[in-house]
This record gives C-alpha cells, sequence and structure tokens, in this order.
C-alpha cells in the first residue's frame, strides 16, 4: 500500500514537473538566447551580449551586415506606440461598454435578455479570421478609411465581451442580499449601487480591463485585415521581420513584451489581491 | 398612540414555480403586531415566514392585501422608505466596509455627518458589546460577532420595528443561548418592537411575547408561549410546538373514546363530538400500585436518559405510540418498569387538552 501511496506522489510531481517545463522552457530558452551573440545560429551559444536589445532599442552595436534586421528603430517605436494606443482606446471603450452591459443584464429583467447573453459570446466563438474578413468587408462597404480607427471599432467588437464575461462572472458571485441590505438601512437604486455593488464590482472591472488591453496588444490576426497600409502594429510589424527569417532581435523584443505582460498581470494581481 | 405598529390585512401573495404549479406563501395574513411586542413566527421551512418578513420591509409585493406600519399604508413603498430594519439570515454585512462604515451605514445614507455618525456608531457598538472594534473588517469577525455587527447597524438608526431572519440559526448551541437573552434585554433597551423568525419551537417559547404558529402561509394559531403550548388550536400546532400525544375520537362529557376502544378522561366538560385529546409527556407519571384516577397501560419500546428526564417511548395495547416523560429523581420506579418493560401511566384530567374536530 506504502509503495503505492510515494509511487502515486512521485508520478503526480513528475507530472506537475512536466507541465511547467513544456510551458516554461521554451520561454526561458528566448530569454537566455536574447543575450546569445552568435548572429549566424541563435541556438548555438558563442558568448553573452546586450547587443539585441541595444540594436532594438537604436544604438550602435558592433553587430553589422545581415544580422541585423530591424531596418529602423524608429518603425519599431512607431509600431509601438500604434498598439499602445490601440490598446488604450480600446481597453476604455470595451469596459465602460462591456461593464454596463453585464450591470444591464443583470440587474434587468427585459425582453430577449437570453438572445442578448448568446450575441455577446458569439464573437469570442467565432474564428478570428472569420471576423478578421468579416469587419474588413463591412469597412470597405461601409467606405470607411482603414486605419487607426477602424483598428480600434474592430477590436472593440470581441473585447467588449471579454470584459462582459468577466464582470458578467463577478456580478453573478455576488450575494444580492447585500443589495437588499443597503435598501433596506434607506439607501435609494442608485446610491446601493455607488456605495455596495460598484465598490465589489471594481476588482472585476480591473480584471477585465487588463484582460482586454493584453489581448488587445497582442492581436494579430484581425488587427491584420483591418489596418489598411499605413498603420503597422507591433504584433504586425514583429510577423513582418519573422517572415525574413528568426533572429535574435525576435528574441530581445520578445523578452521585452512578456517583460510588460508580466508587470500587468503582476499589477492585476496585486490590486485583486487589495481588493479581497 | 396607537395599540399597533404593525397592521397586515389579508395580505396575500403567491409565487409560481417553474414547474407552473404556484405556491401560496402568504393566504390572507390577518396580523397586528403591538408596540414593543417580542413577536415570533414560528413554522417549519417554507411555511412563509420570510416571505411575511419581506412583505413588511417591502422586498416582497403583496398580490393583495396591504400592510401599516404605525398607522401609515406601506404597500406601495419601497423598501428604502419604510421606518423598519432588518437582521438578515446571513447577516448580509459589506464585505469591503469596516464595522464602523457598516454599522452606520444608514445614517451615512441619511446624510448624518461624521462627528455625529462616529459617536452613535460607537454607541451601537457598545449597545452590542463591541466597543472600540470599529476598524476591523467583517471577515476579521467570528460568527457571533458578525451577528451582533448586523445588529448594530440595523438597530442604529432606530427603526419602528426590527425584523429578525432566523439570526440565530447559524451560531452553535451556547452562543444561540447568550444570544437569545441579549436579544431579549435589547428590545427592552430600545423599547421597539421585534418580529423573530425562527423555525426552533424552544427559542420561540423562551423568548416571545407572543408566538404566530405558521403553516402553509397561514397563521394557526397567534398566541402567547404559553397559550400556545398548553391550548393548542389544531393538531399543527401541537405537534410543532413541543412533543404530544394525541388520541382522535368522540368526545362526551369528561371522557373521549377514540376508534381503537382507548378512553381519556378530560375535564373539558361542555365538549362533544369528534375531537383530539392532547396529552404532553410531562403531564404523564409513574401510577402507583393500586392508584385510582385515569390509567393508561403501555409495553415500553425504550427508554432514554436525558438528564434531568427519562423519556419512556411506548405501545398501547391496540399498538398506540405513547411518550412519557418521567424526571429522573424518580429513578427507582424507572429500574421497576425497565425490568417488567411494561409501565402504568396515569394523569391528570384537567391537564388534558381537548381539540375541536372542525379545527384538526
Ligand atoms: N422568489 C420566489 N420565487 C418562487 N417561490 C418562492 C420565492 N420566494 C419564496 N418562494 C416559495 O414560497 C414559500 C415560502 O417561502 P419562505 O417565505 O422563504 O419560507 P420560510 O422562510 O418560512 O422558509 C416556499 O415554498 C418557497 O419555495
Ligand atoms: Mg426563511
Amino acid at each position: 500500500m506504502k509503495i503505492f501511496a510515494s509511487l502515486a506522489r512521485g508520478s503526480l510531481v513528475a507530472y506537475t514537473a512536466l507541465f511547467f517545463a513544456f510551458i516554461y522552457i521554451p520561454l526561458v530558452l528566448i530569454a537566455v538566447y536574447s543575450f546569445n551573440a552568435n548572429p549566424i545560429n541563435m541556438m548555438t551559444w558563442s558568448g553573452f551580449t546586450t547587443d539585441w536589445y541595444a540594436q532594438v532599442l537604436g544604438y550602435k552595436t558592433a553587430i553589422t551586415g545581415d544580422a541585423f534586421y530591424v531596418e529602423s528603430t524608429d518603425q519599431l517605436v512607431q509600431a509601438v506606440f500604434n498598439s499602445l494606443k490601440i490598446a488604450a482606446s480600446t481597453t476604455l471603450i470595451a469596459t465602460v461598454f462591456g461593464t454596463s452591459i453585464a450591470i444591464a443584464l443583470y440587474h434587468f429583467d427585459f425582453f430577449g435578455r437570453r438572445f442578448y447573453r448568446v450575441v455577446l459570446f458569439m464573437p469570442m466563438l467565432m474564428p478570428d479570421i472569420v471576423l478578421g474578413i468579416a469587419l474588413l468587408i463591412f469597412f470597405v462597404n461601409s467606405g470607411i478609411n482603414l486605419g487607426l480607427k477602424t483598428i480600434i471599432i474592430g477590436q472593440c467588437t470581441f473585447l467588449t465581451s471579454y470584459v462582459f464575461i468577466v464582470v458578467s462572472a463577478r456580478l453573478s458571485g455576488m450575494d444580492r442580499t447585500l443589495e437588499h441590505a443597503s435598501a433596506d438601512l434607506g439607501a435609494n437604486e442608485w446610491t446601493t449601487f455607488r456605495k455596495v455593488v460598484f465598490p465589489q464590482l471594481l476588482p472585476g472591472i480591473l480584471g477585465g480591463a487588463l484582460l482586454a488591453f493584453i489581448i488587445s496588444m497582442d492581436d494579430l490576426v484581425i488587427t491584420y485585415f483591418i489596418a489598411g497600409v499605413d498603420v503597422t502594429t507591433l504584433p504586425m510589424f514583429i510577423f513582418a521581420m519573422l517572415r525574413r527569417g528568426i533572429k535574435p532581435e525576435i528574441n530581445a523584443i520578445a523578452v521585452m513584451m512578456l517583460s510588460f505582460s508580466f508587470v500587468i498581470a503582476s499589477l492585476g494581481l496585486y490590486l485583486r489581491s487589495r481588493q479581497k | 398612540m396607537r395599540e399597533s405598529i404593525v397592521r397586515m390585512e389579508k395580505a396575500a401573495k403567491t409565487f409560481a414555480t417553474p414547474e407552473g404549479q404556484t405556491i401560496t406563501a402568504l393566504g390572507g395574513i390577518d396580523l397586528d403586531v403591538r408596540r414593543n411586542e417580542f413577536l415570533t413566527l414560528l413554522g417549519p421551512s417554507g411555511c412563509g415566514k420570510t416571505t411575511l418578513l419581506q412583505a413588511i420591509s417591502g422586498f416582497v409585493e403583496l398580490d393583495s392585501g396591504r400592510i401599516l406600519i404605525d398607522g401609515e399604508d406601506m404597500t406601495d413603498r419601497p423598501p428604502y422608505r419604510r421606518p423598519v430594519n432588518t437582521v438578515f439570515q446571513n447577516y448580509a454585512l459589506f464585505p469591503h466596509m469596516s464595522v464602523g462604515e457598516n454599522t452606520g451605514y444608514a445614517l451615512e445614507v441619511a446624510g448624518i455627518g461624521r462627528q455625529d455618525r462616529a459617536r452613535r456608531v460607537a454607541e451601537a457598538l457598545r449597545m452590542v458589546g463591541l466597543e472600540g472594534l470599529e476598524g476591523r473588517k467583517p471577515r476579521q469577525l467570528s460568527g457571533g460577532q458578525q451577528q451582533r455587527v448586523a445588529l448594530a447597524r440595523a438597530i442604529i438608526a432606530r427603526p419602528k420595528l426590527l425584523l429578525l431572519d432566523e439570526p440565530l440559526s447559524a451560531l452553535d448551541k451556547n452562543l444561540r443561548q447568550a444570544m437569545q437573552i441579549e436579544l431579549k434585554t435589547l428590545q427592552h433597551e430600545l423599547g421597539i418592537s421585534f418580529i423573530f423568525v425562527t423555525h426552533d419551537q424552544q427559542e420561540a417559547l423562551t423568548m416571545s411575547d407572543r408566538v404566530a404558529v405558521l403553516s402553509g402561509g397561514r397563521i394557526q394559531q397567534l398566541d402567547t408561549p404559553r397559550a400556545i403550548y398548553d391550548k393548542p388550536r389544531n393538531s399543527f400546532v401541537a405537534t410543532f410546538v413541543g412533543a404530544s400525544n394525541l388520541f382522535e375520537g368522540e368526545a362526551a362529557a369528561g371522557r373521549l373514546v377514540t376508534t381503537d376502544g382507548i378512553a381519556i378522561s378530560h375535564g373539558e366538560q361542555g365538549s362533544t363530538g369528534a375531537a383530539t385529546a392532547l396529552i404532553r409527556p410531562e403531564q404523564f407519571f409513574l401510577a402507583d400500585p393500586g392508584q385510582a384516577g385515569p390509567i393508561l397501560d403501555v409495553d415500553l419500546e425504550q427508554i432514554v436518559f436525558v438528564g434531568s428526564t427519562f423519556e419512556l417511548f411506548g405501545r398501547t395495547a391496540t399498538g398506540r405510540r405513547v411518550i412519557a416523560e418521567i424526571p429522573a429523581m424518580r429513578r427507582g420506579l424507572v429500574g421497576e418498569i425497565e425490568q417488567s418493560r411494561r409501565a402504568r401511566l396515569s394523569y391528570d384530567p384537567s391537564a388534558v387538552h381537548l381539540i375541536p374536530a372542525e379545527a384538526a
């Protein structure tokens, strides 16, 4: 019996270790190779360097010739700025819409309520490529010029769903009797919302907003269709680079993006823990 | 000053179940709650106690009938404009607010200034024995303390009436008994009426000025605890409150005979016709040999020692179940019947209560 127990335990440990290794080893490898001095074959270690980072950020380095793939740091910076601008706008819009819809569907019982719920799930279930094409056709037909504006509108269509789902989850976990208690103690609907519902909802709203931000920063397929020719976002920029071969600068960019996401996620977790 | 603080007139409420049935939660209830009264709503789960409370606090809209509080018609008033406060079953404390903020919520909402509020919060917390805990969060308190915060929060705005929906059901037995006494004291100090909901008959009997026994959305009996216990109006009340032995039969002057031939003597001379006789277990005692007067012979199935008493579970010759409670000081006698497994139970006919058949 004892042997079985320790065997089960051992395999559970091994399974867990493998699981995490599978997820995190590739990330660790990228981070490691981003410091590899070998310009030709990045899988072969030839020494430590921070040149790739310097390169990406536009500093002069010893690396020359073919190894250098970020043709213009300005373009990269522009792409990053585009992505940030888009993510900030879409996050704001999607958070306001998603939250309002979630609250409305929670509080009011009206005709077609269930139908709305389904409609709101749809953009998440739809394949990106279909959504991208659909949006493109829509924008072209309605004569809207492709650019930042269309990216923002397009991304909002599915980011609103994400915020809606996160906030709805928070709402459905909320204790309805708290609203009764508030009314019982003399607060009208608006005061109850302000003092009881909203403060409890806030972690959910922030969580939804962070999720929307990260997904927006990360979106390639849909954005690719509706970006037009003038606007390039960070994922589009990286994708364009990749088409010419995997080069060490990409590792450096990836590590920087990863760090950024990590900071955002940590911030989210921190806010959550404080709200609890 | 009006005698009644709450008056319900023909209050009715039905709910539709998802299966398409209708449930009568309130079946046309008439109720007067007196000023300064501790009134308990007692009944099994699902009998409509919460619905009745919520009709008063405004969370349940009546299908018909009306509700007056202190003479004012409340039927169409939203909950936040009714002069009543509630202690909720699960306490319903705001998790994101401190104890002080929770307690002062009603005052804050009413626009009362910070200083006044702080003073009254301190006072309310002192009344429930939680002085100085203003800064804690609800989750940092024990269940009993949370209960007290809920209480302080509900009384701080001096409501005309306090509603308590099974407030003690989540507490353990000792704490529960301590809180029962504290609640009584508090009600006395505040000088307001309490409507207290419980499904625990012991709690109802010990705490209340009057008890309303509910079943199926109707008040079966509204009376003092003693009247409820000694003179239940129907067999539902008799069985729900306390343990009981019921004998249905045909009553004649001084005697009731059941269909299986058992004769019960009773003191209610006037009653005749179909009726049910009630004998509480503690009204039986063990008859001395050769004793005259009414006797019930039973075969004992079980004798249970519960500390202050022995509980005897037996059957008559015709198979009817009988429960009797014998004071533990009569140990010697109990020893004897433990041997013989038979007992001769005697009782005082004047203590037997007759329930007329139409009420049962
Ligand atoms: N909102 C509701 N919808 C449907 N049925 C309800 C609702 N509220 C209460 N009921 C039903 O009404 C009856 C009385 O409920 P309630 O007043 O909560 O009983 P109690 O508090 O005595 O346990 C129960 O059968 C319950 O299932
Ligand atoms: Mg209830």
